[in-house]
């Protein structure tokens, strides 16, 4: 256990900047998700902290010590990959124990230490087998169980679920954040998959360009969006975004038009913008209510997708766009309905021109 | 011919596929099989005055036992031994050492160096045999002036002169020419080899030593296995080597005689000796179980221990 | 220093090591092509100055073609080239030709006596062709055809056949099945399946195979020894292996002899490398 502190990490391949100065703290035991499009450097960043690359510039510290240039496995570190990467020609058994075979440790505590993790992963029965006679779920455990065997001080997770189908990766989320309780670990987890960022951090940092674009909980991000990029991330289906002007500035209420001519009034602090400036307007999908009246606006339905419990309903605004909104799964629309429906001004987000947000005055947190 | 697989109606007969495999099985079957089968079924005929007799397995006992042939016969395959041995010795492990280095992450080159190490595999035999016979020669003086230079002159001597530096020599070209081939079998292999695993080794704390006998090395196991049979079959079916640099008789005084070269002399004579087609064909027999002995120990010994890893 | 830094990782402890790495490959590279250059550039030199100064470059003073004038005037060269070019382009064109009709075959019907053919020619890939020779040389007697380029192609069509068979038709296997099931739901005769969808697809397979086979083909001194020894049809190889033999004292006829060997052999190398390194390193080959 231990905590993670990044200071102004860079690291460049070549002539190209991939990171450009991450800081980061991580507090002992805190379960951090680094989330971001593919290409953004979250997993180079993972590979920096493991030490299988080498930072080019900055400062990395676990548990207070300066860990730069020290091989991965003197930082106490253990890592999962997205591959799983079980070595093919050793049995579950070799796989788990081969780390503390190298670290010299006698057979007993080795055969002691992979029997516990085997049993607290319900994989001892397996112990025997070759990687390529389990299956996709049992090989990802075998991946974990090979990182908890040497007691890490941080735990690293290159997109663990990724291989996974659908049902099998929602199991084993909650298994890994059930592990995460028990075993009171830092985790530093990549993915690209928001619902996983949101079920399991603690802390999700999430990425853009080789930049940390914020930082905070899930409840906090989900809220309060520092940026565009952020708000267009997190939450599912994603939020909707129209052009808009400014009409009214003020600190507490403020209004906009859209590019219709439709009044919108929003509870966002657009003090330090002038009349007339372009913003996008943020709406998500499940914010938009069939049954308010405030800000209406009218459209019609192209398209209903039914997932049971809920449906999506896209949306054509004449002159606007398209809009998904999210209503309960009991309804009656059909494509081709016309809607009419409202959002309340303190459920709208705005975001400059250059993607920042702007502040919101909300009650919620 | 063709199964039928679900209708009713009766296929048409399928010429198609007689179209399609009789030209292959016709040459192959005439000229490979065949003259193989021949020679095996030869090996136990004998010619008396002129007419060939069977002689069971007398022409073996013949090789094996008599005056004339058992000598030549045991000395030829001893030394092809031992020229199997240097290239196992040698060849194998320099072409893993070279094909570990190129594999070596971020290398700048490595597809020049892959390149230029493999030329001389590209080149004939006979060719390499020429050009090191002239650059070992005393006349020409290039090797003994080179050993000079680094302070090794007194150790050159003409190596291949001699009976006992002469089969040494010519199995270290031979070496030489074809380290290219383990070399960009097992690099093949070593880059199929996901970056994942070795990473998760060095995670969990495996120096490179470390990193390459218990990950790589067992992985490249099974290539390195058949490299050994290859080298196993290429070895014992030289003669082109011994042919060009020493000629048939495979001197000094049959030092460097190998089974390809002891074939050639039994089928067409040599000096004195009458050649001898089913003399021949016995000693072509032998070759044949010699090498199918090999591989079928390959098959079923260590093929069906070290099985391929999937990734 | 700025051009070492290319090469060169930004830690130092990686340094020390990517060095020796270089030193070793590079001094490997130096000791395979050492002799084969030493030959090429004595084979222009004249011959005081190749015992004088033989690691030395030819310069205006002791640069000649008098070797290779001897070589040309003295043998044949030209038709032995030729008669390599022949047997080599007629037996890799039949090779493949018929060995992607009959990897077809094998892999994509099923009839019986499949498996014990598959297994005949998967033999062959171990078993040297070589051990027949005693009986091949008298069948070509009785066919007429001792002493003849046709005599080398049919054996050397025999000899690459088993792995040409077994490169495609693990080729073949990876050829989705969809392809073929609708070419015959429109009706397309298995022919035309064959050689409008099939065998283009095996083109980059085809490549690689054609440089297996030719190698050994063109290099091969035993067979034109044994078949075809007259002067009329020998090849490049055993053209050199009798020239050399004949004028092993003559130092600029040797050296030119072999430098007209080796040459387009290196240059066909350098130009198709690519292509054959990748055949050896796709897997093709196992």
């Amino acid at each position: 256990m231990a905590s993670v502190k990044l200071n102004n990490i860079k690291k460049r391949f070549g002539d190209v900047d991939v990171l450009h100065g991450i800081d980061l703290d991580i507090k002992d035991g805190e379960f951090v998700v680094l989330i971001g499009e593919s290409g953004c450097g979250k997993s180079t960043l993972l590979r920096l902290l493991s030490g299988l690359e080498d930072i080019t510039e900055g400062d990395l510290y676990i548990d207070e010590e300066r860990v730069n240039g020290r091989s991965p496995a003197k930082r106490g570190i253990a890592m999962v990959f997205q591959s799983y990467a079980l070595y093919p020609h050793m049995n579950v058994f070799k796989n788990m124990a081969f780390g503390l075979k190298i670290a010299g440790k006698d057979k007993a505590f080795v055969k002691n230490k992979v029997i516990e993790a085997a049993k607290k992963l319900k994989i001892d029965h397996l112990l025997e087998r070759l990687p390529r006679e389990l299956s996709g779920g049992q090989r990802q455990r075998v991946a974990i169980g090979r990182a908890i065997v040497r007691d890490p001080k941080v735990f690293l997770f290159d997109e663990p679920l990724s291989n996974l189908d659908a049902s099998l990766r929602v199991q084993t989320r909650v298994e890994l954040g059930k592990l995460h309780q028990e075993l009171k670990a830092t985790v530093i987890y990549v993915t690209h998959d928001q619902v996983e960022a949101m079920t399991l951090g603690d802390k999700i940092v999430v990425m853009n360009k080789g930049r940390v674009e914020q930082v905070g909980s899930p409840l906090h991000l989900y809220h309060h969006p520092k940026t565009q990029f952020v708000a267009g991330f997190i939450g599912s289906p994603k939020m909707n975004f129209l052009s808009a002007k400014i009409t009214e500035v003020g600190t507490e209420n403020t209004q906009i038009v859209l590019e219709s001519g439709r009044v919108i009034s929003v509870a966002v602090d657009t003090s330090g913008f002038e009349k007339g400036a372009t913003v996008q307007l943020g709406l998500r999908p499940e914010h938009i209510s069939l049954r308010c009246d405030t800000n209406t606006v009218e459209g019609k339905i192209t398209l209903i997708e039914h997932l049971g419990e809920q449906s999506y309903l896209y949306v054509d605004i004449p002159q606007e766009g398209e809009l998904v909104l999210k209503v309960d799964g009991d309804n009656q629309y059909h494509a081709g309905d016309n809607v009419t429906f409202g959002i309340k001004p303190n459920r709208l987000y705005l975001f400059a021109k250059d993607g920042d947000a702007l502040p919101r005055i909300t009650a919620s947190s | 011919m063709i199964q039928p697989k679900h209708q009713d109606e009766k296929k048409p007969f399928p010429w198609h596929l007689i179209v399609f495999l009789t030209p292959a099985l016709l040459i192959y079957g005439t000229f490979s099989v065949y003259p193989l089968l021949d020679t095996l079924f030869l090996s136990l005929f004998g010619t008396q005055q002129g007419q060939s007799t069977f002689v069971g397995l007398q022409n073996f006992i013949t090789l094996v036992t008599d005056d004339n042939w058992s000598q030549a016969f045991w000395n030829a395959l001893i030394n092809n031994f031992k020229f199997f041995a240097i290239h196992m010795l040698i060849q194998n492990p320099i072409g893993l050492l070279l094909a570990v280095l190129l594999s070596s992450p971020k290398l700048r080159l490595s597809g020049t160096y892959r390149t230029l190490i493999f030329m001389p595999t590209m080149l004939s035999v006979v060719i390499i045999g020429f050009v090191w016979q002239l650059l070992l020669s005393p006349i020409w003086g290039i090797s003994e002036n080179f050993l000079y230079s680094i302070g090794l002159g007194h150790y050159f001597d003409a190596w291949l002169g001699k009976e006992g530096s002469a089969l040494i020599t010519l199995s270290f070209i031979s070496v030489w020419q074809f380290v290219g081939i383990p070399m960009m079998l097992i690099y093949a292999t070593l880059l199929n080899i996901p970056d994942d695993i070795v990473d998760a080794g060095v995670v969990d704390g495996a120096n490179p030593l470390q990193t390459f006998w218990y990950i790589k090395l067992p992985l490249i196991l099974p290539t390195i296995a058949m490299v050994s049979i290859l080298t196993f079959v290429a070895n014992f079916n030289a003669f082109e080597l011994i042919y060009a640099v020493k000629g048939a008789l495979a001197g000094p005084n049959f030092s460097t005689d190998l089974m390809g070269t002891f074939f050639y002399r039994t089928f067409f004579g040599f000096q004195l000796q009458q050649g001898s087609a089913s003399m021949g064909a016995a000693v072509a027999t032998l070759m044949f179980l010699i090498i199918l002995v090999g591989v079928m120990l390959f098959l079923f010994f260590i093929q069906r221990r070290i099985q391929r890893f999937q990734f | 220093m700025t051009f070492l830094k290319g090469f060169l990782p930004s830690s130092p402890r990686h340094v020390s090591k990517s060095v020796t790495v270089h030193a070793i490959l590079l001094a490997y590279t130096v000791i395979a092509l050492f002799p084969i250059i030493i030959v090429i550039i004595n084979a222009f030199k004249t011959r005081k100055a190749i015992f004088k100064d033989p690691l030395g470059l030819p310069d205006s003073d002791s640069f000649t073609l008098a070797g290779f004038q001897e070589v040309l005037l003295r043998s044949d060269f030209g038709l032995y080239s030729w008669n390599s070019l022949v047997v080599t382009l007629i037996a890799v064109g039949l090779v493949l030709l018929l060995g992607a009709m009959a990897a077809w075959a094998l892999t994509e019907y099923k009839f019986r006596g499949n498996f014990i053919i598959t297994f005949l020619f998967a033999m062959g890939i171990m078993i040297p062709i070589r051990l027949g020779t005693v009986s091949i040389l008298s069948l070509m007697v009785e066919l007429n055809l001792a002493n003849t380029l046709t005599a080398l192609v049919l054996v050397y069509i025999a000899q690459g056949l088993p792995l040409a068979v077994y490169i495609l038709s693990e080729f073949v296997r990876t050829i989705p099945k969809e392809l073929t099931e609708a070419a015959r739901c429109d009706a397309v005769s298995e022919y035309k399946i064959f050689f409008c969808i099939i065998l283009p697809l095996l083109k980059p397979a085809m490549a690689t195979v054609a440089v297996f086979t030719m190698i050994p083909i063109w290099n091969d001194l035993w067979f034109p020894l044994i078949l075809a020894p007259g002067e009329d049809t020998r090849t490049i190889t055993l053209g050199v292996q009798q020239f050399v033999g004949q004028y092993v004292t003559n130092w600029n006829s040797v050296l030119s002899a072999l430098t007209l060997a080796i040459v387009p052999v290196l240059i066909l190398y350098t130009i198709f490398s690519r292509q054959l390194i990748r055949g050896l390193t796709s897997g093709a080959v196992k």
